[in-house]
């Protein structure tokens, strides 16, 4: 309807819209900028690209690929894990072949093991687990059961499987460091005896030492002689 | 053309402007609570009703449907009567929408923090309140169209095509997805399980964002920005393309808030690419904006509106960037699960929504009551402390993020979790907490400054309660297409053929989208070993609904090594069947707890654990963030609802014995029995009708079923 051209001051380019007037609000018949749409129209050739190679062309489409991603994902880290541990000094030992350490360093590591894998939630004044300063135990007290109680649990119970958080020689000096430093130590656990006995003591002697720590669980477990 | 005399009702837009201010600062109050409570958990004081998990539901359905729900309310009663040259339709029906909805909010802010809650994300209002949004959406949707039909003004202006297709789309989202089997008063199970349920749930939940926080706010943009400065909009046809690709493409996006999860992998798919297709249609809104301001930019020094407006405009282009960058799924698998996304919606509703309300009711509020503003120091000052607040809010959470995914996913050369302990992760980010509590207090100061300001701006005028204004009367026009009329100008002229294409715009991804996903089988492979919850469990599932755990901890672990390594098996769809809710989550501020019941798992804990944990997480962890829950140990179980939720899950298929409603409660007490007295060896006693006991029985049948099958 309009004849003479009505162009908006400040913006010589552009044609004011003769018959928009929104409660005084004026359109300017612009092309929408040239990038954007450029870049919408790639988008779109972009995302149908992206569903036909996925779901189309890939030979084995009814796997989702997320899975594959994974398997790839795994068997890359494993790869990795097993050229960094060929890398690494031989492990001399498992379970059965282990040796209490007692060097200083080692205790050192065995303690910050012992605080950072918060052993102390369960095994401290929580009472959830047993007392591991006394000289009572439920799985033994050898260092290769108690070794092996770290490294793979006593899942059923509660006790996580640490193996998946630390290295046998971790392992190692943190066993070694409970059996050297913790025992017979002041524990804020105040469980009594559980488990059998060591040769330190037996059950009421346990408890009598056990008086002065924060776990008050009654005996656990057999007591070793 | 005969002028006719007519009264533009302010009244009721002072009434919703009102309630703007007044529900945001309680909205960014709560806000600002929870953030210290993740700081500081003693923030928590051992209430159940100021807990983090009931307050968190609170501050986002406060900020959204409160905010900037009254917000645009505002917005359209005020634009519309005027782009329409009309009175709206109905005083009657805006007074009970305003009534309606601000009666809907205190109920909100009741029931909520009372722990009823239907646990899915912005869709946490129960049953009743859930019909009485409906009812009073209708209403708004009726005065709304009743406007438009009664407009003096030929063509409908691209803010009023934003403002239907909001009303048109919140309508469907809204109805489909709380479809729900009450139980209860306030209770009720979702009628999707799992899987379907977070497909729906997120078809919800994302264009909650794109129906509720962006196309109305889009509208009121298409108003007040040309308006404050009065300058024409820069592009037409822009409108029209960023208009029907913005409705068309967002309602297939929601999907990418489940990638790398248990959702079949072409509704991934379809996620992926319908956020990278709609990067530009939302930039089309934010240059649509900038662009008007050609020619205006010298005042944007001056005036405090148009500086909003510049920053609002330029938050919704940076989050609709990120958006689509965060639907990548190389950038999701790290982003997911993290503060990033927090970072990312803050800057939204902060940057976005925040300041182009601002914006407007700096703008408007000398208009209503015939008055200058009372001091545009004040608002200028307002301006910088809600950037700064904004900017200290989102940096640090950027950072937290990253850092801490970068822990979560780091091995050792030995090929072990470099932090096992999850607890590492978090207190590493924690001085980013405490920043970012102050960019939130920063902002809420800002806010307060506005609250004075515009107190005192309504105090030294007087409210026009009735502005007079004339406009010549509509001349009817023939409904069929003139010589030289272009389609969607003819479209604009036909308000019922508009909302229907506008309708058909949006169905038709809802339709390819989720009903497959509803329907076909195959979309949720079935494990024969997973079995219905027992009724104990159940009742500690509805706990943890009730308690918000689904605010801190996800249910779903995703198929990266790192994850598997942490929390056990990645999660598969048929694990999911019996679950109403679903509540896999969307955050881990605590540990994923998808396998937490798994015996030998790597997040298994024994009864005696989860019953002290409960009870004070500090003690156990002493650096947690969790809440306590010492109410779970002193209350009892509600027993005399147990056979109706029974009856309502065998509504929704869930394959309980005929009859098993009534046996319900005697299987509850053998089962409570056996875990009290697992608890009694570690020395704890407590009775087998307590909360905590079925809260552990739920806890430890997580992921479990999965590994019966292999045995």
């Amino acid at each position: 309807m309009a004849t003479e051209e009505q162009y908006d001051k400040e913006t010589v380019d552009s044609k004011l819209m003769i018959d928009h007037d929104y409660d005084g609000i004026k359109e300017l018949d612009n092309p929408p900028p040239a990038w954007l749409m450029w870049i919408f129209y790639a988008s779109i050739i972009w995302s149908v690209f992206y569903v036909f190679y996925y779901h189309v062309f890939y030979d084995d489409s009814n796997i989702p690929d997320d899975l594959k991603v994974y398997g790839a994902q795994v068997s890359e880290y494993n790869l990795e894990v097993d050229d960094a541990i060929a890398a690494m000094p031989v492990s001399t030992f498992d379970e059965k072949s282990i040796e209490l350490l007692s060097d200083e360093a080692s205790m050192a590591e065995g303690q910050t093991l012992y605080a950072t894998k918060t052993c102390d939630v369960c095994h401290g004044a929580s009472n959830i687990g047993p007392n591991l300063s006394d000289e009572f135990w439920l799985h033994g007290n050898s260092i290769e059961e108690i070794f092996s109680v770290i490294k793979y649990g006593k899942t059923d119970k509660g006790m996580t499987a640490f193996k998946t958080q630390m290295t046998d020689v971790q392992i190692q000096q943190l066993t070694s460091y409970i059996l050297v430093k913790m025992k017979g130590a002041v524990s804020t656990n105040t469980k009594g005896p559980e488990g059998k006995g060591t040769d330190m003591g037996n059950a009421e002697g346990a408890e009598d030492e056990s008086a002065d720590t924060s776990n008050a669980k009654g005996p656990e477990g057999e007591k070793h002689e | 053309m005969e002028q006719q005399t007519f009264y533009y009702d302010n009244k009721i837009v002072r009434m919703f402007g009102g309630v703007t201010i007044l529900w945001g600062v309680v909205g960014v109050l709560v806000g600002l609570l929870i953030a210290l409570q993740l700081a500081f958990p003693v923030m928590n004081f051992n209430l159940p009703w100021l807990t983090f998990g009931r307050l968190r539901p609170l501050h986002t359905n406060a900020i959204i449907f409160a905010f900037v729900g009254n917000g645009i309310f505002t917005a359209v009663y005020y634009s519309m009567q005027r782009l329409l040259k009309t009175r709206m339709f109905s005083d009657l029906l805006g007074r009970i929408h305003f009534w309606g909805w601000q009666l809907i909010i205190v109920a909100a802010a009741i029931t909520l923090p009372l722990g009823y809650t239907q646990g899915k994300e912005y869709a946490e209002l129960s049953w009743p309140i859930d019909i009485a949004v409906t009812l009073v959406w209708v209403v708004f949707g009726v005065n709304m169209l009743g406007t438009v039909a009664r407009r003096r003004v030929q063509h409908i202006y691209v803010a009023i095509w934003f403002y239907i297709s909001t009303f048109i789309t919140i309508a469907v989202l809204w109805i489909v997805n709380n479809l729900s089997i009450p139980f209860g008063w306030f209770e009720s199970y979702s009628v999707y399980a799992g899987v379907q349920d977070a497909l729906v749930q997120w078809w919800y939940g994302h264009n909650a964002v794109a129906f509720f926080l962006t196309t109305p706010m889009l509208g009121l943009m298409y108003y007040f920005l040309p308006k404050a400065a009065n300058r024409p909009v820069y592009s037409y046809k822009l409108s029209i393309i960023h208009f029907w690709a913005l409705i068309f493409l967002y309602i297939w996006a929601g999907p990418h808030h489940l990638l790398y999860q248990a959702l079949p992998a072409w509704a991934q798919s379809m996620g992926v690419v319908f956020s990278v297709m709609l990067l530009m249609p939302s930039w089309g809104g934010m240059v649509n904006g900038l662009l008007t301001l050609r020619g205006a930019w010298d005042r944007v020094r001056d005036s405090a509106v148009l500086k909003f407006y510049v920053v609002g405009v330029t938050a919704y282009g940076m989050s609709t960037f990120e958006g689509p960058m965060l639907s990548l799924k190389s950038v999701n698998a790290i982003s997911h699960f993290t503060d990033w996304t927090i970072a990312h919606v803050h800057i939204g509703a902060m940057g976005w929504n925040g300041f182009m309300i601002f914006g407007m009711i700096y703008w408007l509020w000398p208009r209503l009551f015939n008055t200058k503003l009372k001091s545009e120091g004040l608002a200028n000052t307002h301006f910088w402390i809600g950037t700064l607040g904004m900017i200290l809010y989102a940096v640090p959470l950027y950072w937290a993020a990253i850092t801490q995914v970068l822990m979560w996913n780091e091995f050792t050369a030995e090929g072990l979790l470099a932090y096992p302990n999850f607890m590492e992760t978090v207190t590493q980010i924690l001085p980013m907490y405490y920043l970012r509590a102050l960019g939130g207090l920063l902002y809420l100061i800002g806010f307060l400054i506005f609250v004075y300001n515009m107190i005192a701006t309504a105090r030294s005028g007087k409210l026009v309660a009735e502005e007079e204004a004339s406009a010549p009367a509509l001349t009817p026009m023939p409904s069929k297409r003139q010589p030289g009329e272009t389609p969607h100008r003819w479209v604009e002229r036909r308000w019922v053929a508009f909302s229907i294409w506008a309708f058909v715009a949006i169905i038709i991804g809802t339709l390819i989208e989720i009903v497959p996903g509803l329907m076909v089988k195959s979309n949720v492979p079935t494990i024969k070993s997973v079995m219905p919850y027992t009724p104990l469990e159940l009742a500690g599932r509805d706990i943890y609904v009730r308690e918000g755990c689904y605010t801190c901890h996800s249910q779903q672990i995703r198929p990266f090594r790192a994850e598997t390594e942490r929390y056990g098996e990645y999660s598969k769809a048929g694990e999911f069947v019996y679950d109403h809710p679903y509540q896999w989550g969307s955050r881990r501020m605590g540990p994923d707890l998808a396998r937490e019941g798994v015996v030998g798992g790597p997040i298994y804990k024994s009864n005696a654990w989860h019953y002290k944990h409960m009870l004070k997480p500090q003690d156990l962890v002493p650096t947690s963030l969790m809440p306590a829950y010492p109410w779970l140990i002193s209350d009892q179980i509600d027993l005399e609802i147990m056979p109706a939720k029974i009856r309502a899950m065998q509504t929704l298929g869930v394959p309980y014995a005929e009859g098993f409603d009534e046996l319900a409660v005697a299987d509850m007490a053998k089962q409570g029995q056996a875990l009290a007295d697992d608890l009694k060896k570690s020395n704890i006693d407590v009775a087998a009708d307590r909360e905590i006991i079925a809260m552990i029985a739920y806890m430890q049948r997580l992921g479990v079923d999965i590994t019966k099958e292999k045995k």
